[in-house]
């Protein structure tokens, strides 16, 4: 026979038995699988009601006589399997049991030696495990953890103390809000945020030894626990020499809402810096005590756009007696004032409720109307006016309206239901 | 002790729904499964459970669907329904309350507190 025809028949039957021997391999491969997941089914279904039993009994057996007794791995992986799911829903004395379920068998133990894998993902995912075990044994090597080169392993070991809680899983977790990632450290402080009001007292411990972004963020944490307990460090950052500690400490007085510190606010709204200004305004809004009108007032004349609009957004939020000094405002010597008094009652929607009343049957109620629209005008601020006098479905509205901006009046805009499609 | 009360429990997560009944059994109640919303409709129809114990987040109609489908139909609309839920928006929670559900519990829950808020409806439903 041809060399070349021989060889070509070899290369053929080779190949034909490579993928007979690989397709036997997958079959054999997803039959034990198969076999497998079929032989873990039936052995949960006996050791799930032993777990369960133990999880919900109110009496403390031991451990270690509650739960199933087995010398084999796979019974120790589906108890450790059943244990993580009902981590994930319980809490309270279940949660306890679950944690020592963790502890008498070994779990903890072995997972902490997980944490020193070579590869990265199996020590985020040991971490992550022991996060739901919560046991006070893994605390110390999960703080050695958040040294990891790898910043996925710091969060997951920094989630995983954020969950076991107590005072020494916080403060590493305090310390990580300087880590280089600003990632990281935004992550470190959502967990603080979750952790709650346990994380407190760390926080205020540890804040003077924190560097400078590490000390905005711990403001930030503690104004979202909103713990009445920081509203002393947050007075007094609002005279420290960095603006963003200031702006930080106002708006974080402003979240807890301590009405005690309404005067310290309106200390701060006259601030050398506009940040600290603007969260202060920002925060009077919150706190909505009326003797931060006249303040919020004189801001409404600040230099700075952001300041004038969180103090005009604060007096709106402070009800009548704010709009009032809004309507007010629109009086201003200052252009600037008055034109964010404008856009003040326009989202605050009183500029529609003046207008309606322009046809009113109540002549007092139109002739308040005629005033608060011609203040209106003359702020310079026509553009929702000119646009309600071109388009108001009342033709009375639209006529009393063009009167007053003397434009001519126009033609209704469109019948009713079919828009403005079109129109420019 | 007295007939035992029926319990329908509504949770499209296999285990939490079978450790939520295994605790119900080991508190003494009969317990019946659904693990999607025509099921839990379909099985509080024809169980007549005195305690429907529902997750919002169900394959196929949700748990605010499933408690609109009971309280408009004359035949379930005097069963008491107990969300047990990981949802714990404030407005999930008053929606599911406003159309109608007893209780609203949040997961992760306590196994203690459930039971507790159990006893309580169906003391106040008898």
């Amino acid at each position: 026979m041809d060399p070349v025809r021989l060889l070509m028949v070899e290369v053929v039957e080779g190949v034909g038995v490579f993928l007979a021997l690989l397709t036997f391999a997958i079959v054999i491969n997803k039959a034990l699988r198969e076999v497998g997941e079929a032989l873990d089914r039936h052995r949960r279904t006996l050791i799930e009601p032993a777990v369960f039993e133990y999880l919900g009994a109110a009496s403390s057996r031991p451990q270690r006589d509650a739960l199933p007794r087995s010398s084999s791995r796979r019974d120790r992986r589906l108890v450790e399997e059943i244990l993580l799911e009902a981590a994930r829903v319980v809490k309270g004395e279940t949660r306890d049991r679950v944690t020592a379920a963790f502890e008498a068998l070994g779990s903890v133990r072995e997972t902490i030696r997980a944490l020193h894998s070579r590869r990265w993902w199996k020590r985020a995912e040991a971490a992550e495990r022991l996060g739901l075990m919560r046991s006070r044994t893994a605390v110390e090597p999960l703080v050695a953890l958040m040294s990891d080169p790898e910043a996925e392993v710091r969060i997951r070991a920094a989630r995983a103390l954020g969950l076991i809680r107590g005072s020494t899983s916080i403060r590493p977790l305090v310390s990580a809000l300087a880590d280089p990632s600003r990632w990281s450290a935004i992550r470190v402080a959502e967990i603080l945020i979750n952790v709650g009001v346990e994380a407190v007292d760390e926080l205020l411990v540890a804040y003077e030894t924190l560097p400078l972004n590490a000390r905005v963020s711990a403001l930030d944490v503690l104004g979202r626990i909103r713990s009445l307990r920081a509203v002393g460090l947050m007075k007094q950052c609002l005279s420290d020499a960095h603006p963003d500690i200031r702006a930080r400490a106002a708006h974080g007085l402003g979240l807890i809402g301590d009405p005690g510190t309404a005067p310290d606010l309106i200390r701060a709204l006259r601030d050398t810096e506009w940040p600290p200004r603007a969260m202060a305004a920002k925060s009077l809004g919150r706190l909505r005590d009326p003797a931060a009108i006249g303040p919020l007032r004189e801001s409404m004349r600040d230099r700075q756009w952001w300041v004038r609009y969180n103090s005009g957004e604060a007096l709106r939020a402070l009800g009548p007696e704010g709009l009032e000094a809004l309507i007010d405002m629109l009086s201003s010597d200052d252009p600037y004032a008055r034109h964010m008094a404008v856009a003040q009652l326009e989202e605050g929607r009183v500029i529609d409720q003046f207008v309606a009343d322009l046809t009113s049957n109540d002549a007092g109620k139109r002739a308040a109307a005629i005033r608060f629209v011609d203040k209106v005008t003359a702020a310079a601020r026509i553009d929702d006016t000119t646009r309600q006098a071109a388009r108001s479905a009342q033709e009375g509205v639209r006529h009393a309206l063009s009167n007053i901006l003397k434009t001519p009046s126009p033609a209704p805009a469109s019948s009713p239901g079919k828009g403005d499609g079109g129109r420019s | 002790m007295g007939e035992q009360a029926r319990i329908l429990i509504a949770d499209g997560d296999a285990p939490v729904r079978r450790f939520v009944a295994a605790l119900l059994v080991h508190g003494g109640y009969e317990v019946h499964e659904a693990a999607d919303g025509e099921s839990a409709l379909q099985k509080a129809v024809s169980l007549e459970p005195r305690l429907l114990v529902l997750d919002i987040v169900l394959p196929g109609k949700d748990g605010f669907e499933v408690i609109n489908s009971l309280k408009s139909n004359p035949a379930t609309s005097r069963l008491p329904i107990l969300v047990l839920s990981v949802k714990d928006r404030e407005e999930d929670v008053v929606k599911a309350l406003d159309l109608g559900a007893e209780d609203y519990v949040i997961k992760p829950f306590s196994p203690r507190e459930l039971q507790a808020r159990i006893r309580k409806i169906l003391e106040r439903s008898r």
